[in-house]
């Protein structure tokens, strides 16, 4: 079982996911883009803008599973020391950050013919943006503290102070006034949107994902060559 | 059909710009990523190069990893 885990095994899982993706990656992308920007109708409101709502969803969903996923192994680490959760993490955090930032100028980019501004200090808005923040320290702070052990500390302590604002993002449009519209799309309850607008939604988060697969196991396969490079130099 | 694609029916600027960005934010961060990919791996390859014969046989023959870098790292040269 532990054997399966060892850096080897993952490695070479890696360079075949890798290669799986890629094959694939392309027709999804073509595929979702098609329903996204054509075959999905307009909506009856807010016209052809509806459609930015393709790439501003599922980008704040990754932004938040990445930084939730991101806090849990964090407190793991911090409990039993598990190296390959910090390379996790550390892999993780930048795809994070990237689709938060994209959440949060495509939400502007909607804003403007929905509401009318560009942005609002609103509850939803303001914690997107605490988000971000958290995001950009936690990346620094490997860039920043020299010692690993010490940056991994420093790292898990921000994602797990950070994972108290993920229900503030998740409930602010229920808690407080805020001109961003309550979820639509419910896992445990009843979803609002249609099956015209939930496939190409649905498309579009499959082909980030796989994006996400793509940049998280490149990351993943840089830091096991580091470590690698490092026990080369002791020889 | 094709000038509603394009227009977007009066929001091209505000769509368009969201796909734009979001396309050149992935490409960015692939790029980088992919760099760094290929540039720890010719680290990685050169610093096995630093060592003896019989170090650099020791590691090819004890390390799978070791193997399939410098694999991935000839292929790309």
């Amino acid at each position: 079982m532990f054997e399966f885990f060892s850096f080897s095994n993952i490695f070479s899982f890696i360079d075949k996911t890798i290669r799986f993706v890629n094959s694939i990656f392309f027709i999804i992308l073509i595929v979702g883009l098609s329903f996204a920007l054509i075959f999905s109708p307009p909506d009856y409101l807010q016209g052809d803008s509806v459609r930015i709502m393709y790439v501003h969803v599922p980008s704040a969903w990754i932004g938040l599973a990445s930084f939730t996923s991101i806090s849990i192994l964090s407190f793991l680490n911090f409990l039993f020391k598990i190296k390959n959760l910090s390379l996790i993490t550390k892999s993780l955090a930048p795809i994070g950050l990237m689709f938060t930032c994209i959440a949060i100028v495509t939400g502007s980019l909607w804003g403007q013919p929905t509401w009318g501004t560009w942005w609002a200090w609103d509850a939803r808005l303001t914690s997107m943006l605490v988000l971000m923040l958290f995001y950009i320290i936690f990346i620094l702070s490997f860039k920043f503290i020299k010692t690993e052990s010490s940056a991994i500390k420093f790292s898990s302590i921000i994602a797990i102070i950070g994972s108290i604002n993920i229900p503030i993002i998740k409930y602010s449009v229920d808690w407080w006034s805020t001109l961003h519209q309550p979820a639509s799309i419910n896992i445990a309850g009843k979803t609002t949107i249609h099956s015209s607008m939930l496939v190409p939604l649905l498309l579009m988060l499959l082909v980030l994902l796989l994006y996400c697969a793509l940049i998280f196991l490149m990351k993943y396969k840089t830091e096991i060559i580091r470590i690698k490079k490092k026990n080369i130099k002791r020889l | 059909m094709i000038s509603n694609i394009i227009t977007m029916n009066g929001y091209a600027l505000y769509v368009w710009v969201s796909f734009g960005f979001t396309l050149f934010a992935c490409t960015l961060l692939y790029y980088r990523t992919y760099k760094t990919l290929k540039k720890y791996e010719e680290d990685f390859a050169l610093e096995l190069k630093k060592l003896t014969a019989a170090k650099q046989a020791k590691v090819l023959k004890d390390s799978k990893i070791a193997n399939q870098v410098l694999a991935s790292y000839s292929k790309s040269i």
